[in-house]
């Protein structure tokens, strides 16, 4: 389990636990927006991402979120990141112009340092932007907020509830099927397949998990299927709700304080687009950063 | 009166052998029947058929004198509530209440009212410390009385429970027991169906029904059945320990055929 312990939901109750979900989904999309607009100066990219994260750290903080999962999760991803970094410093692009050191005879670019590095800033704060969603909200809400969410789909005949009800089926069944994969990898361990030892024989020894785990899945659903009807579940029926979602004060707070990090961001980006670009430290300090 | 009444009821899931072979039976309003049998006997079939999870291949079923078909099986499962063998397969809500809320959201039941129902049927069967909890820290036997909490929330006048105590440990078994009992006493009306396999839980109940290759091959209550040894070993039925006692101290020549329950034994055993 330890592996999925990343935006885990934690039972605290914190200010941001209280927001809706809804508005919790729909603030992060406003803050994915907000993270993916770039603008034409590094630095003022740099800032503005900067001060997003410090944002967002603010709001981990409130909600109680461990940071040492968040980072966990980082170190877990190490291959990613040098990947990336090889990519973006070795692959020449034309719009790069800050020359920092011939390798041999390949020229590498500030540039590319720099690309990497906001890439990284952004994946920092997508994680921390989920992280802050899946932790303070329980799965049963977030489904039925993004049902909610998906509702104006419904006369189209999107099937939104349908949607909602696999995906909360789905997450209530990871840990028993978790709990299921480790009994069979025991079993078949005593067995002789062994899981441990080399790569061809690992692959092998999936084969014999994969199998009994898919039967007993399919098993299992027949059987969910069975307990949803005899329970009088019908998807196309009209259901009430026992988790009633209301939007309270927290949410207007949050309302506001969302917006005006989308605003802010928003209008640099249109301004730097269309007006003139814009330099936050030329702007405040009156000097040329260079980049 | 009858609350189901099965007539010539037959039923196969492959082309060449039968599940439920041209049963018919009775089920009295307000009784606890177990139905008891070997596996592939059709017990687990029969429940799937009153229900109205299958479709029977001939034959009918009548609930409350309305015969079971497409139109009316929404407004007869209203009637039935039922338990299955496998306490982590009929756990759909990711929490206690949500799984208890499950059934009742289904039902419309207004949410304002959801709460108090939750909490009730949470105290009858004694979960109601954990209703905020995960299922994967509940024990089969916990889930299960989840399971029956679900299915008393929605005020069923049958209750089914297809070896609802098949796999979970003895404690657990005994904590259903007591739940059986209790429901039984507080709800005269309630017509249980018990599919078991188990001889201490059929012994509570007021009649048993075996069942071998698809038929109901004998019927009456409980002491009669397992009291009949040419019974017990053509259909393999394992004695309850209180007949095997009686039947043990009667070959040593006591005279115990009026001594109905344990506790008449014990105080029989200890003069």
């Amino acid at each position: 389990m330890s592996e999925l312990s990343f935006g885990r939901y934690s039972p605290y109750n914190t200010v941001v636990h209280r927001i809706d979900p809804r508005s919790k989904i729909f603030y992060m999309i406003l803050l994915f927006v907000a993270i993916f607009l770039q603008l034409t100066t590094w630095s003022t990219n740099l800032i503005i991402s900067g001060l997003i994260l410090l944002f967002l750290i603010v709001v981990m903080m409130i909600s109680r979120i461990s940071f040492r999962s968040l980072a966990k999760s980082f170190v877990s991803m190490w291959f990613l990141f040098i990947f990336l970094l090889v990519i973006y410093v070795l692959i020449p692009n034309q719009t790069y112009v800050h020359k920092a050191f011939n390798l041999g005879s390949l020229e590498i670019y500030y540039d590319a340092f720099y690309q990497w590095g906001y890439i990284m800033l952004r994946l920092v704060m997508i994680l921390c932007t989920t992280m802050i969603l899946t932790s303070t909200t329980k799965p049963m809400d977030l489904t039925n907020g993004l049902e909610w969410g998906m509702g104006f789909l419904k006369p189209l005949h999107f099937p939104a509830h349908e949607i909602a009800m696999t995906i909360s089926i789905a997450l209530r069944f990871i840990p028993t099927i978790l709990d299921e994969t480790n009994r069979i990898m025991k079993a078949q361990s005593s067995r002789g397949v062994d899981f441990t030892h080399g790569i061809i024989k690992r692959v092998r020894a999936i084969v014999s998990l994969i199998i009994p785990l898919f039967v007993s899945a399919i098993e299992r659903s027949e059987e969910l299927a069975n307990a949803m009807e005899a329970r009088g579940y019908d998807p196309k029926a009209k259901r009430t709700h026992f988790h009633v979602m209301r939007f309270s004060l927290a949410d207007l707070f949050s309302l506001i304080i969302i917006l005006a990090i989308f605003g802010g961001v928003l209008t640099l980006f249109i301004i730097d687009k269309n007006v003139q670009t814009v330099d936050i430290i030329k702007f405040l300090f009156n000097v040329e950063a260079g980049f | 009166m009858d609350k189901i009444v099965v007539k010539n009821l037959t039923y196969s899931y492959t082309a060449n052998s039968k599940a439920v072979d041209d049963l018919s039976l009775q089920i009295e309003q307000g009784s606890f029947t177990s139905i008891i049998g070997h596996n592939g006997s059709g017990k687990s079939t029969l429940a799937k058929l009153i229900v109205g999870l299958l479709k029977a291949n001939n034959g009918q079923i009548f609930v409350d004198d309305v015969l079971l078909d497409e139109i009316s099986v929404n407004e007869i499962r209203k009637k039935i509530a039922i338990v299955f063998q496998n306490p982590d397969n009929q756990f759909i809500g990711s929490t206690v209440e949500d799984d208890i809320a499950f059934g009742l959201e289904n039902r419309q039941i207004p949410s304002k009212d959801m709460p108090d129902i939750i909490k009730k049927y949470a105290e009858y069967v004694k979960m109601e410390d954990y209703l905020k909890k995960e299922p994967t820290f509940l024990s089969g036997g916990q889930k299960q009385r989840v399971a029956i909490a679900g299915a008393l929330a929605l005020k069923p006048e049958i209750l089914i429970l297809d070896e609802a105590t098949a796999m979970i440990d003895a404690k657990g078994k005994r904590e259903i027991f007591l739940t059986i009992k209790h429901m039984r006493k507080d709800n005269p009306d309630l017509t249980i169906i018990s599919i078991t396999h188990e001889v201490e839980e059929a012994l509570l109940s007021d009649r048993v029904i075996v069942m071998d290759g698809g038929k109901a091959v004998y019927s009456g209550s409980p002491m009669e059945v397992f009291s009949n040894k040419e019974v017990r070993e053509k259909y393999k039925l394992q004695a309850p320990f209180l007949i095997s006692l009686k039947e043990e101290l009667k070959e040593n020549g006591f005279d115990v055929d009026d001594l109905n329950d344990i506790k008449e034994v014990t105080k029989f055993l200890c003069q």
